[in-house]
């Protein structure tokens, strides 16, 4: 994670069972349950069950609006850019990388393509719907 | 003692039945329809046997095609669980016809107390209080107005032969009223085959309390105290307790003595529940007699340390009451929540599915019955009741603080269920200070709450879970997956 900022406690997920999961925040651990049944994923978080669905194939999703451009999933901050404008990515690879919610995750090439911009560094905090990188 | 039991019943209540007969050393025969083929309840049997199709019609409501599982396996006593067949009079009647013993009162009781004219006319003249009303053989249009006039509006009508809510209607005013009456009427010959109606006073945010009772072969009737149940979506309890925190002690002996008065009026035996209307001033009024185990029996349990599927079947095999009247002490208090594979902000409706992960909350003064564990297929066949959620406590505010907790730790993942519903009751204030009545949902719980989201946290939890489940994806799998590329997230 590089240079811990303010929110950068370490969390980690484990998986103990399954279906079943236990959180580490510091000095906090707790329980929560996790099961995916195709597109829907079903939390049960701190006593509320939820239903979710990825929305990334929705129509309002931005992606398919414009089909190269990968957004800021939710508010965060980039920790590392794996690409540079110009590269050729195949589909699948690790294009950066943005913390939020106190979790790591990879923003992923959706198809084979060349880097057309790259709008973030790291440190930078992002919101969701920024574009962060374009592919052509 | 009985050398085999068939349970004429599905899920939970058969689950429960099979664990007392499991406990008292007698074996146990399950029925099953073919929608119930991977249940639980046929696991927790001894034996198992194919009745019929999913319609219920066909399988657990083929009085032959059941009589013919208890012959072929052999079993000599029969126990009816609640719905299905237990209030049916020719079911206990066929039974007996068969040489077998049925676990619940004889037909003739079901008979006289399944007509609730005959049930009422019956109270009356015992000196049970009854609501004013009209239960009269001119069941014409005129007839059934001018009772209404004057019994006072507003009124409700129900079906005489009716349970469980259908066909019932308050009607607040005379030009409601031919509507209303033809809208039942239907309702009561699609349900019931007769469209024969009662009328009563119908009493504003009454609450709904019942007296449990047992009787034996000889001649001893007792009662094991109350149950409030006035937590009711569609004229159908969700959270039951006792005891009601509605009563004094002066009230509570005075209508245990009526519920008891009410059993000895139905030469009452096996295990009962005579069912009032309580009054803000106090009063209270016979509603009717349950001839089965009520699915909320299981907080008396919790404050009078009894079994009662255990003196059922005592009871049925022809022993004694191993106590009298006031031998039985109950101490503390119990809740129970019943937990339903429905949907509260879709007008209750019933939702089907595959229950993925299920855990149940446990400690102290918990109690959690069951029909499913995690696998379990939720139909549309029968009653979506999945699990019945029992907290006891020293005295309600605890009983309430262990359901407050025990709630948020009962996982239900695949089907939607009405938990949510739950834990806003148990958490209301007006719940917590006990001022309840049958309309308490409407009042306070009408609105659906706001979809909300799960917190950034819980997305991270669930996206992290993902990928442990997973194991290690080659990324091309990972980029083509919607819940790999990181999109917007949205409640489904």
């Amino acid at each position: 994670m590089g240079d811990a900022g303010p929110v950068a406690a370490r969390v980690s997920v484990e998986l103990v069972a399954p279906g079943i999961f236990v959180w580490r925040d510091d000095d906090h651990v707790e329980t929560f349950h996790c099961v995916r049944d195709g597109e829907v994923v079903h939390l049960f978080w701190r006593g509320t069950a939820y239903r979710l669905e990825a929305d990334g194939q929705s129509s309002r999703s931005a992606h398919r609006v414009v089909p190269g451009a990968l957004e800021a999933p939710m508010p965060g901050r980039v920790i590392a850019v794996r690409v540079e404008p110009g590269q050729a990515v195949t589909k699948g690879q690790e294009l950066l990388v943005v913390e939020a919610m106190k979790m790591e995750n990879a923003l992923r090439a959706p198809r084979d393509g060349t880097v057309k911009s790259v709008a973030a560094r790291p440190g930078d905090m992002v919101s969701p719907g920024v574009v962060l990188v374009e592919l052509e | 003692m009985f050398a085999k039991v068939l349970i004429a019943n599905r899920g939970e209540i058969a689950v429960r039945v099979a664990r007392t007969c499991r406990v008292m050393g007698i074996p146990t025969v399950a029925v099953y329809s073919e929608a119930d083929r991977g249940a639980l309840h046929p696991r927790e049997a001894d034996e198992a046997v194919l009745v019929g199709p999913a319609e219920a019609a066909r399988s657990y409501l083929d009085i032959d095609a059941v009589l013919a599982a208890a012959k072929r396996t052999g079993a000599d006593a029969v126990h009816p669980g609640y719905g299905f067949l237990s209030q049916n009079a020719d079911f206990a009647e066929a039974v007996l016809r068969a040489g077998l013993t049925f676990i619940g009162p004889p037909p003739d009781v079901h008979r006289a107390m399944g007509d609730k004219q005959a049930a009422r006319r019956r109270m009356a003249a015992s000196g049970v209080p009854v609501v004013p009303g009209y239960e009269g053989d001119d069941q014409s249009d005129g007839a059934l107005l001018a009772a209404a006039r004057e019994v006072g509006w507003p009124v409700i009508l129900k079906p005489s032969r009716g349970g469980g809510g259908k066909g019932m209607r308050v009607v607040r005013s005379a030009e409601d009223f031919p509507s209303a009456l033809a809208a039942s009427r239907r309702e009561a010959r699609g349900a019931f085959g007769d469209d024969r109606m009662v009328l009563e006073r119908y009493l504003e945010k009454p609450r709904h309390v019942e007296v449990q009772v047992l009787g034996d072969t000889h001649g001893h009737l007792v009662h094991l105290f109350e149950r409030e149940c006035s937590i009711q979506r569609r004229h159908q309890k969700i959270v039951e307790e006792t005891p009601s925190p509605a009563l004094t002690p002066e009230r509570r002996a005075a209508l245990c003595a009526a519920g008891l008065a009410a059993a000895r009026a139905a030469a009452y035996v096996n295990a009962g529940t005579v069912e009032f209307l309580l009054a803000p001033d106090g009063s209270f009024y016979f509603l009717e007699v349950n001839t089965r185990l009520q699915v909320e029996h299981a907080v008396t349990e919790a404050i009078t340390g009894l079994d009662l599927v255990r003196l059922q079947i005592e009871i049925a095999a022809g022993k004694a009451l191993p106590f009298g009247p006031d031998e039985v002490s109950a101490q503390g208090h119990a809740l129970e929540c019943r937990l339903y594979a429905e949907d509260p902000d879709h007008d209750d409706r019933p939702a089907p599915g595959r229950v993925l992960h299920y855990a149940a909350p446990e400690g102290p003064g918990i109690r959690f019955d069951s029909g499913v564990v995690a696998g379990s297929e939720v139909t549309v066949h029968y009653d979506p009741m999945l699990a019945k959620l029992v907290t006891w406590g020293r005295d309600r505010g605890e009983a309430v603080a262990r359901m407050r907790a025990a709630l948020r730790r009962t996982v239900v993942l695949g089907v939607t269920t009405n938990l949510a519903r739950l834990q806003a009751i148990v958490d209301h204030p007006a719940f917590r200070a006990g001022a309840l009545h049958t309309g308490f949902i409407e009042e306070h719980l009408a609105a659906p709450a706001p979809p909300v989201g799960p917190p950034p946290e819980a997305l991270a939890a669930a996206h992290a879970a993902l990928r442990l489940s997973r194991g290690a994806g080659s990324p091309e799998a990972a980029a083509s997956d919607p819940w790999e590329t990181l999109g917007p997230w949205r409640l489904a």
